[in-house]
């Protein structure tokens, strides 16, 4: 390794890191602090590293900002679960509620790319009736958007990503065919397989963001199974190597270790910039637009945090809802022991879904959908699950883990629905920073519950049709944070319009997972990039129409006097 | 490097790769006398010969033979590695190994033969490489069809070739036909099963460019056609294929040099095949240095060349139709 | 629960270590792995006494077979803590890892002097384990748990460490059968029942000899 990245700032004087060669570099732009840019972007993750490249790409001047170190895969990444807890947002939090989450290396990122730098992979497009599951379906509030313009920037990203995925999609309306074709099933996936077929149920491979063939100079999959402690093959199509490499080379800067504490605004309630911590000190970033692209508990804080006299509750928070509606995803699962040999650390953890019951409303005694996949945790994930949701311990858990070759597992990602009450606030404790840290409050509601259980004793059925003996159900745990800025149609209860700009500030946006009002039962960051996408598209027809400083109010204003 | 001590699979791999490279080189300078009709019987363990006349249809033979040769090379290669890769999980697997390496030692000994006889070992060798091509297919078929999806993509894909052994098949029936052509009787239309020898020969052989053609479209529509030289074996051989249709329809007395050179651009695609695959190995992870995964996983060596070897009898072919217009 | 004897192997003769110059491991995996491999064996962040009591809980929940040289759990635990890695959230009224354990480790000796009249390390295999299981289920009411909850040190803080210092080391790698590193070289062979040259071969799955000779030479 060249330097230590996690201590010292990578992209500056004039380069930033090349992804796809160790210790390599490629040029970058910079913008001086005084210099006003275009966009500052707070996060290059899913929604801000997208955003930060096709921004560039459309000729704004962009610094996008990451609290994370600029890690080169190939040569920064070990073979290591412990080893790579570097990749993951561990500054302190608080969790509290009734059923409090579990974070860090369950839920968020902290480097270049974001929490995509150590996801799983799987690429969902959303069901079209969960974007008006309010008016559709009877639960949670419709979105802003239509799922046919959705259905665009799905393909754009699905193209952006090389998304290897299968042939033919047996859910949903037709989509185009993935750039890429899909992986071999590993025997994990063949169980889940297996199952689906005796209760005649659909199943496919997943559609996953790591390559299944060469591009360009990232390599394809090796099967490692590492996926979820960062991919050091680079077949991996995070941000970090595919969005973040084009907004350099359309003229983005990144910051690296550069952490924001606080967006800037002034009298006339204009974000100005940003103030960001890099090398031992608080900077200043002028800026005309500021974006928080922090993820769902970031991004609330970061506005929580920048109270000022004339915004006393927080930044973009006129209808008190920052922070609010914090949904996560259910990821209940079933373990079982096969005769065979499974050994699921190969391969990427979920090749193989169904979605039967996202999209299958008959049967359900709950409203949302949930998919479920096969699973592959490596041994530190495994032995902890079986100690933290099995309570094993001592002789049992050390003869249990004998089986590790042989245990197969079926994980559902499950809707949960938007409550005001799971929330993300500011406890009175302060991180390195002096930055009040986030408490984050979670309950599930019944609703959530009859979906877990509905999912559980499906899976326990489908795990027994394909012959595992010894199931057992891993009932408390979840993942995908999403909410708690929601987008909308009226700002009273919303905080971000359908181009995720600000009711209460015009040049403050938020794109990440926190504009989501709700969360479907699919893995969210396709529709996070998508909607980045459509988010650039949007603020390049506003500017070329001159009316990218119009506030979102003023436009509502005289569309809702129509 | 521990694996090369340890991993002998891997090494087997190598050497049939290695046999592969070899086994061409021979075949290519064993055929080297009859397609310049010059010999000097310096290969002592090589049959004795007789005749020594430019015989048109011991030299179509001798052709045939080297084809049926190249194409088993490939399949040895081929097999050994998929198989390995499979790891002889069935003992049946080790068939094609056995029978791919015979019918290579026919044909070297075929393609050394200026005899104008059949030879009951290499008929016996041929026929039993083209039932075992048939069998195989027949395995590979219930493979596909057992494991879980059935008959899917993801099963074509990545389960047992269906189109593998139909290799070995053809460098039989292309053996067998050798044999046949070799014994016509001078001054008689060379004949199999009583129809034209040539014009037979081209169909079967545009036959199986089709299939092959079909079997590197599958796997590289696996591969998303990521490179555009994946492109070429799914667009010239059906082409060729479509030439040699006509030239097996064609009547007596034409030149078919279009189809002659089209079946040279072909064998050249074959071969350089092999390099483009290395390539595509190299452009995996670790590269060759992880070549105990990478030749497993990244695109086939062995593979290309059996376009080669059909090229090259459609080469005999129309050769054979040159100097018996009636074949 | 009681000690394990030495039951047969599941992986006779496999130790994921033989990989570490192949081609499965990569510069980086091996730096770490070393690091790991050669944590010094004397606490630097707790106290001697801690120290001793973070083993004989180590014992109790990762409970090693004799005969091989065991995993230093507490050691691992000692130098996470040194270097103060942190999980990145913690439930209310638990303090950071830090002070977690050093409460939650007079806690627990509180709670054995209370119960046996001597500390956790004194007190035998099978109280210890008693007091554990009394821990998980949240069953302990000394005042010197403070606001934190025994059942979330037990299930966040205390076992969490100890099964991810334990399962962090080749040796527990090698007993379960797991791959290891993976990294240029992944894997080719992923269906049922479907093993590479370079993983282990699972007791039964051939004769013993082969098994052995294939897992002396995994590489
Ligand atoms: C283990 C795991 C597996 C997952 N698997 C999948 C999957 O298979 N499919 C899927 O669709 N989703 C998956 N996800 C979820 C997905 O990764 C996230 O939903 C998505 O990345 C969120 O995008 P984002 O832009 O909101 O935030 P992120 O991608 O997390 O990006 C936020 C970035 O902002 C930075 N940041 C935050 N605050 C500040 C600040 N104040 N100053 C500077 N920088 C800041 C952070 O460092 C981070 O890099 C997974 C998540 C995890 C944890
Ligand atoms: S399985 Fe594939 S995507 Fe996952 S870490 Fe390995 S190479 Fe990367």
């Amino acid at each position: 390794m060249s330097d230590n990245p996690q201590h010292t700032p990578r992209a500056r004087r004039g380069r930033a890191p090349d992804v796809f060669r160790p210790g390599g570099w490629v040029p970058m732009r910079e913008y001086g602090e005084d210099e006003t840019v275009d966009f500052a972007i707070v996060g290059t993750g899913a929604g801000g590293g997208t955003l930060a490249c096709k921004l560039a790409e459309y000729g704004f001047s962009v610094v996008a900002f990451d609290a994370g170190p600029y890690f080169r895969p190939l040569e920064d990444f070990a073979s290591d679960e412990s080893e790579q807890t570097k990749l993951y947002w561990t500054d302190d939090r608080i969790v509290d509620g009734a059923n409090p989450l579990q974070l860090g290396s369950n839920n968020s990122g902290k480097a270049v790319g974001g929490s995509t730098v150590h996801f799983a992979m799987v690429s969902l497009r959303f069901r079209p009736e969960w974007f008006k599951s309010r008016s559709l379906l009877g639960y949670g509030a419709d979105w802003p958007l239509d799922w046919r313009e959705m259905w665009n920037y799905y393909r754009e990203v699905e193209q952006a990503l090389k998304i290897a995925g299968p042939v033919n999609y047996p859910w949903g309306p037709p989509r185009p065919r993935y750039p890429y074709r899909a992986h071999p099933l590993n025997a994990a996936a063949r169980v889940l397989a297996k199952g689906c077929e005796a209760l005649g149920i659909g199943w496919t491979e997943t559609p996953l963001a790591t390559l299944s063939a060469p591009r360009g100079l990232a390599h394809p999959c090796v099967y490692r199974g590492f996926c979820v402690a960062g991919c050091s093959t680079n077949a991996k199509q995070s941000a970090l190597v595919t969005w973040i490499p084009r907004a350099l080379a359309a003229g983005a800067e990144i910051r690296d270790l550069a952490m924001v504490g606080r967006v800037e605004v002034d009298a006339a309630g204009r974000a100005t910039g940003v103030h960001f911590h890099r090398d031992g000190t608080w900077h200043f970033q002028r800026a005309r637009h500021v974006v928080v692209a922090g993820y769902a508990i970031e991004t609330p804080r970061l506005l929580l945090n920048s109270t000022n006299g004339q915004f006393p509750d927080g930044l973009a928070n006129s209808s008190g809802l920052v922070g609010e509606n914090l949904m996560a995803q259910s990821n209940q699962a079933v373990w079982g022991l096969m005769d065979q040999e499974i050994r699921s650390y190969k391969g990427p953890p979920s090749l193989a879904i169904t979605e039967h019951w996202n999209y299958e409303d008959k049967g359900k005694d709950f409203f949302g959908g949930y998919s479920y996949m096969s699973q592959g945790p490596l041994p530190q994930l495994w032995a902890n699950t079986q100690m933290a949701a099995r309570g094993l311990w001592g002789a049992r858990l050390m003869s249990d883990m004998q089986n590790y070759n042989h245990v197969a597992g079926l994980k559902i990602v499950g809707e949960m629905l938007p409550q005001e009450n799971n929330r993300v606030t500011l406890a009175d404790e302060v991180d390195q920073f002096g930055l009040r840290i986030p408490r984050v409050t979670y309950s599930w509601c019944d609703n959530d519950k009859r979906l877990i259980a509905h999912a559980l004793k499906f899976m326990t059925q489908a795990l027994e049709e394909a012959d595992a003996r010894d199931i057992w159900t891993q009932e408390d745990d979840t993942c995908h944070l999403n909410g708690t800025a929601r987008m909308g149609s009226d700002p009273a209860r919303s905080v971000v319009n359908a181009d995720c700009r600000s009711w209460d500030i015009p040049n403050l946006w938020i794109c990440d997972g926190s504009v989501f009002p709700t969360v479907g039962g699919a893995n969210p960051s396709l529709t996070i990039q998508a909607i980045a996408c459509r988010t650039a598209d949007r603020i390049r027809d506003l500017a070329g129409r001159g009316e990218l400083d119009q506030p979102a109010r003023r436009r509502y204003a005289a569309q809702t006097a129509q | 490097m521990t694996e090369f001590d340890t991993d002998r699979g891997s090494l087997n791999a190598g050497l049939a790769i290695a046999g592969l490279l070899a086994g061409s080189v021979l075949l290519l300078a064993a055929g080297r006398a009859p397609a310049n009709g010059h010999r000097n019987g310096r290969a002592a363990a090589l049959p004795p010969r007789r005749s020594s006349r430019k015989r048109p249809t011991v030299v179509a033979a001798r052709r045939l033979n080297r084809a049926a040769g190249v194409l088993a090379a490939s399949v040895l290669a081929d097999s050994s590695v998929e198989h390995y890769r499979g790891s002889f999980k069935n003992k049946a697997m080790y068939t094609p190994l056995i029978v791919s390496a015979s019918t290579l030692a026919t044909s070297l000994h075929g393609t050394a033969d200026a005899r104008p006889a059949a030879h009951w070992f290499r008929d016996a060798t041929y026929l039993t490489a083209a039932v075992s091509g048939l069998i195989g297919t027949g395995f590979h078929i219930y493979n596909v069809g057992k494991k879980v999806g059935g008959f899917s993509w993801q099963n074509f894909f990545y389960g047992a070739p269906i189109g593998a052994p139909m290799a070995i098949l053809l460098s039989g029936l292309l053996g067998f036909c050798s044999e046949r052509v070799r014994e016509s009787r001078k001054g008689t239309r060379p004949e199999i099963f009583q129809l034209p020898a040539g014009r037979t020969m081209a169909a079967v052989i545009g036959a199986g460019l089709l299939g092959t053609s079909g079997e590197a479209g599958l796997l590289h529509f696996r591969g998303a056609f990521h490179n555009p030289f994946m492109l070429l074996p799914v667009t010239l051989p059906p082409l060729g294929a479509a030439l040699l249709g006509r030239a097996a329809l064609a009547g007596p007395g034409q030149q078919h040099r279009a189809t002659r050179w089209w079946m040279r651009v072909l064998a050249a695609m074959g071969f350089a095949g092999v390099g483009l695959h290395a390539y595509g190995v190299s452009r995996n992870m670790g590269g060759w240095r992880n070549w105990s995964q990478n030749i497993l996983n990244g695109p086939p060596l062995p593979a290309p060349p059996s376009f080669a070897g059909l090229a090259l009898a459609g080469l005999a072919a129309l050769e054979l139709m040159e100097d018996h217009p009636d074949a | 629960m009681h000690d394990r004897g030495r039951p047969e192997p599941r992986y006779p003769g496999y130790d994921v270590l033989t990989k570490r110059q192949g081609p499965s491991w990569n510069e980086q995996t091996r730096r770490v792995v070393s690091q790991r491999l050669a944590v010094p064996a004397e606490p630097r962040f707790f106290t001697p006494d801690e120290f001793r009591t973070v083993a004989s809980v180590a014992a109790r929940i990762v409970p090693q077979p004799d005969g091989r040289p065991p995993v230093p759990v507490a050691a691992l635990i000692d130098e996470k803590l040194f270097r103060g890695a942190s999980d990145g959230y913690r439930p209310e009224g638990m303090p950071r890892e830090r002070e977690a354990w050093r409460q939650g480790l007079q806690a627990l000796d509180a709670e054995a002097k209370a119960a046996y009249g001597a500390a956790f390390h004194a007190i035998g295999a099978a109280r210890q384990d008693g007091l554990l299981a009394r821990m998980q289920s949240g069953d302990m009411t000394s005042p010197a748990w403070g606001r934190m909850s025994p059942q979330d040190f037990f299930k966040r803080r205390m076992a969490r460490d100890v099964v991810l210092a334990y399962y962090a080391h080749p040796t527990a790698w090698s007993e379960i059968g797991w791959g290891g590193p993976a990294s240029p070289r992944g894997y080719v062979r992923l269906d049922f029942d479907e093993r590479d040259p370079w993983e282990a071969a699972e007791a039964g799955s051939g004769d013993a000899v082969e098994v052995r000779r294939i897992n002396r030479h995994v590489g």
